[in-house]
């Protein structure tokens, strides 16, 4: 590829509870065929993204989503203006909402993006999920979306406890005793508001899909997984890559049905044949790199459709690879440290 | 398709289950059954197989079998 493409790429935040961002510049760099720049987008100076050198060709602090469009428009006509970007990546949920609304101005700005429509995006509220679950011929674990404290003590009287408590965003707990959902129930609504969902625990193995949808009903690729160590954090620390049948049927039915735009990371809970959808997440998730790792890199296959670039020849998976994350220590100049704090931005181009 | 089929052997008995991402392990004799019957034979010709190997008494067999059939049965494997 001749032209040289400028890719943003935000969530390089990879710390204990890793954004997605640092696993998708890497799945970038390595298809050698594109020819691109990568910008890491950081909300602060100390994301570790901006140290690593080599995968981030330039690296920019954007103002947090709550600072309004204003500040957020004028950052990306700025680094469009600098850098002269052509496509972004964003991997975060709380900066989703902010793309998609201003996709429109972001394109008159000659700067791509592929995420979901703001109708899709809502499908991720954990309320959606019974619905899709039923369309797509899969279940969801005993629901109650709740409104209210006394609708609340009503249902962990009639659901059986254990009980996952949840926001209809962020945030799960599982609680053993009534006191306990009290509590978490409290947690949440004083956080994140209305409503709380309870839902029951299903046995099973906690079985992971990611995937890119083009937006006209097909996937570009996808790859399940199982996630066999966590942190407490609830993050992946180790996985196998598997193929369960229902689960990637279920996936490509949502892909199809939903004509799904972008990456979408699909949470299910596997029992014999029975699939319970837990959470559909509308971004890379911030293991993603497993599915490069196994030969589908699907932020270049995302690349590639959105440029018309040819396509990657269709690849299959092999099961039972298995993913280790780690950590490693980087040791560096102040220099970048102190560009981004005082200037915003810093190039690894200028280092020598 | 059985599930059974599907598992991935190896020759020191590590066995993975790419339909749910679990593995274990078990014993030569567990390999042996668990070959057997991914090959589709008989449980009479499986115990011959054992007998023969392991220098078993056939009725000793017989119960090891019925025992690890019982096991990936709890498991769902067959």
């Amino acid at each position: 590829m001749d032209k040289q493409l400028v890719v943003a790429i935000s969530g390089i935040n990879a710390v204990d509870n890793p954004g997605p961002g640092v696993g998708v510049a890497r799945s970038l760099k390595e298809d050698g065929d594109l020819n691109l720049k990568i910008i890491g987008l950081a909300y602060d100076a100390m994301e570790p993204g901006i140290y690593l050198d080599w995968l981030m060709d330039k690296t920019y602090i954007m103002p947090y989503p709550a600072s309004g469009q204003q500040q957020f428009i004028e950052r990306l006509q700025y680094i469009k203006h600098q850098s002269g970007l052509d496509f972004i990546i964003p991997t975060l949920d709380v900066e989703l909402p902010l793309y998609i609304k201003y996709a429109d101005k972001i394109s008159q700005m000659g700067i791509k993006t592929f995420i979901p429509t703001m109708e899709q995006f809502r499908l991720r509220n954990k309320d959606c999920l019974p619905e899709i679950a039923r369309r797509i011929g899969i279940k969801t674990p005993k629901t109650a979306v709740i409104h209210s404290f006394e609708g609340f003590s009503q249902t962990i009287k009639r659901l059986r406890l254990p009980l996952m408590i949840k926001g209809a965003f962020y945030k799960a707990y599982r609680a053993y005793t009534s006191q306990e959902a009290i509590g978490f129930y409290h947690r949440i609504v004083a956080e994140w508001g209305y409503p709380v969902i309870v839902q029951e625990v299903v046995a099973g193995d906690e079985l992971n899909v990611v995937g890119v949808g083009d937006g006209k009903g097909f996937s570009l690729g996808s790859v399940g997984i199982k996630k066999m160590w966590i942190t407490s954090q609830g993050k992946i620390w180790t996985g196998v890559t598997i193929k369960n049948r229902h689960m990637l049927e279920a996936a490509e039915k949502f892909t199809q049905l939903y004509k799904w735009q972008g990456a979408f990371e699909f949470e299910c809970i596997v029992a014999g044949d029975d699939v319970y959808l837990i959470e559909i997440n509308p971004r890379f998730p911030a293991w993603s790199y497993f599915a490069t790792g196994v030969g589908h890199n699907l932020p270049s296959y995302m690349i590639r459709h959105v440029f018309n670039l040819p396509r990657l020849p269709a690849a299959d998976y092999e099961t039972g690879k298995l993913y280790i994350r780690y950590t490693y220590e980087q040791v560096t100049a102040m220099r970048p440290f102190q560009e981004m704090i005082t200037r915003g931005e810093y190039s690894h181009e200028k280092i020598v | 398709m059985n599930r059974l089929t599907q598992l991935a052997l190896s020759d020191e008995g590590f066995v993975f289950d790419p339909l749910t991402g679990e593995s274990f392990t078990v014993n030569p004799t567990g390999l042996t059954i668990l070959r057997g019957l991914k090959a589709d034979r008989s449980l009479e010709s499986i115990g011959r197989e054992i007998s023969d190997q392991f220098e078993a008494l056939p009725e000793e067999t017989e119960r090891d079998i019925t025992d690890f059939i019982h096991h990936l049965r709890t498991y769902h494997l067959l």
